[in-house]
């Protein structure tokens, strides 16, 4: 309304004030390029001067309306972009909102995604017992041994084999992994992460590369301090999200650390 | 825009009538603060109104922590039905470990459609209205803890039925008082369902449970 309002009693003298130039569009359109250059307001008024005048023909309003429209439009792109950067937002944050864990985990740094770099060494027969040669360190996937090591935020102190862990992994778990000589405040740090969360599970890690290492079903990340804090990220965003087994629980499996790295044949059916 | 203004000329064949375009304008300023509002009000509609629980929201905590809560009880539960010397403790146990599982499935289902990670970045039991303070094994309340759920692992015969007893029960209890909690403050329809419904199966299960074992429940 406050847009049309204004516009009305302007209009109508510079519809007369064309009226008394011959037929053609080319004056009329050197008038509305005037009323551009002047501004939306004093374009009405110059041409009002010229108003009351003889009669008009029917073509040239055309034009010369179009001149004056520049108030209402203004006021229009002025609105409609208010609104779409209204719109806009919303859509942002609801895009946001819904950004998938694959896309929070590629915004990890340093991660890395064997899941599209390495996706042969993922793939695995079916369940193998005994010792299995991985081709990382810590491994990422891969095959496994039928029992899986307990990963209700279990926090182990001694090593644990990582037949048991990867076979965790493919049930969706983050392992976390840390050099043996690593101060015992620092591991405190660490198990404050893993401890007390499902689908998470640490143990130390003997010739490990860097102080933590975070390993879930194709994915890794190294860092040097236990203070990092992509550490928490990691853990967060890919605890049961990177499961290939989706519903399979963490629950039961190895739950001791009894063996070591050697891993366990055929645990009894409650997993002890 | 500026090809609706220039239709509008074309109307016009005397004095009268040169107000038009004013008009058409009016009506076009008008129909384009309808859209406008309508797009602006769906989208703060949508934003607003129509929200999914956030990620501090109760409904979140306790779809979390429920879970874990359950982890353990599944846990437990299939040690009474693989080892459990009375029939009916490993009918029990059978019962709880499927719901419960069946139950972590819907729970994890709710996160996922609220756009949400299975893992809350607060600490557990926080959303609680009486703020639950969670030990330093990060044990909620009811939860038993490792040592006892090994102890289960190891035993045999008519301890693994006691010992069952006895750390369920207990289980039930934080299970019952955690979906208490939430029913306290929320109002979200299919959360306030399944916590109802959390909170009458086990306050019946801690009944037949004392009642399988009088002396340790």
């Amino acid at each position: 309304m406050s847009i049309s309002t204004p516009g009305g009693p302007e209009r109508r003298p510079t519809v007369v004030s064309t009226g008394k130039k011959p037929a053609a569009g080319r004056p009329a359109a050197g008038a509305k390029a005037t009323g551009a250059k002047a501004g939306p307001s004093k374009s009405g008024s110059a041409q009002r001067a010229g108003g009351g005048k003889g009669p008009r023909k029917p073509i040239t309003p055309v034009k010369v309306s179009q001149g004056r429209s520049w108030g209402p439009i203004a006021l229009f792109v002025a609105v409609g972009v208010l609104a779409a950067s209204i719109i806009g937002f919303g859509a942002w944050a609801t895009f946001k909102g819904s950004q998938s864990w694959e896309d929070k985990a590629a915004d990890i740094a340093g991660i890395v995604n064997y899941r599209e770099t390495d996706p042969e060494s993922l793939t695995y027969e079916s369940h193998q017992s005994g010792k299995i040669e991985y081709k990382y360190s810590p491994p990422v996937g891969g095959a496994h041994n039928n029992a899986w090591q307990r990963c209700l935020g279990d926090v182990y102190d001694a090593p644990i084999a990582s037949e048991h862990a990867v076979h965790s992994m493919e049930h969706g778990s983050v392992w976390l992994t840390y050099r043996p000589d690593l101060p015992a405040a620092d591991v405190e740090k660490l198990a404050s992460v893993i401890r007390g969360n499902d689908f998470m599970l640490m143990s130390p890690y003997e010739g490990l590369d860097a102080a933590v290492s975070l390993q879930a079903w194709g994915y890794q990340l190294k860092v040097d301090s236990a203070d990092d804090p992509r550490i928490k990220e990691f853990a967060t965003t890919l605890a049961q999200n990177a499961s290939i087994e989706p519903g399979v629980p963490c629950s039961s499996g190895n739950y001791t650390t009894g063996t070591g790295t050697e891993p366990r044949e055929l645990a009894p059916p409650t997993g002890g | 825009m500026s090809s609706a203004i220039q239709e509008a000329p074309p109307a016009e064949r005397n004095g009268t009538e040169l107000r038009r375009p004013s008009r058409t304008l009016r009506y076009l300023t008008l129909v384009m603060a309808a859209v406008l509002l309508l797009g602006v009000g769906w989208t703060a509609a949508t934003l607003v109104a129509d929200r999914a629980p956030g990620d501090e929201s109760a409904e979140a905590g306790f779809a979390r922590d429920m879970s874990r809560h359950h982890a353990q009880a599944v846990e437990m539960a299939m040690i009474a039905y693989a080892k459990g010397q009375d029939p009916a403790i490993r009918q029990m146990g059978y019962d709880m470990a499927l719901t419960q599982q069946a139950q972590i499935g819907h729970m994890q289902r709710w996160l996922q459609e609220w756009e949400l990670l299975p893992t809350g970045s607060r600490p557990a039991m926080e959303w609680m209205p009486d703020a639950v303070p969670v030990g330093q094994d990060g044990l909620m309340p009811g939860m038993a803890t490792r040592e006892e759920i090994t102890r289960l692992h190891e035993a045999q015969g008519a301890e693994v039925d006691q010992l069952f007893v006895k750390l369920m029960i207990n289980h039930h209890l934080g299970g019952v008082h955690m979906a208490d909690g939430l029913l306290k403050v929320s109002d979200r329809a299919e959360v306030v369902r399944m916590a109802q419904a959390m909170k009458q199966t086990q306050q019946k299960e801690i009944n037949e449970l004392r009642r399988m074992a009088p002396a340790g429940g």
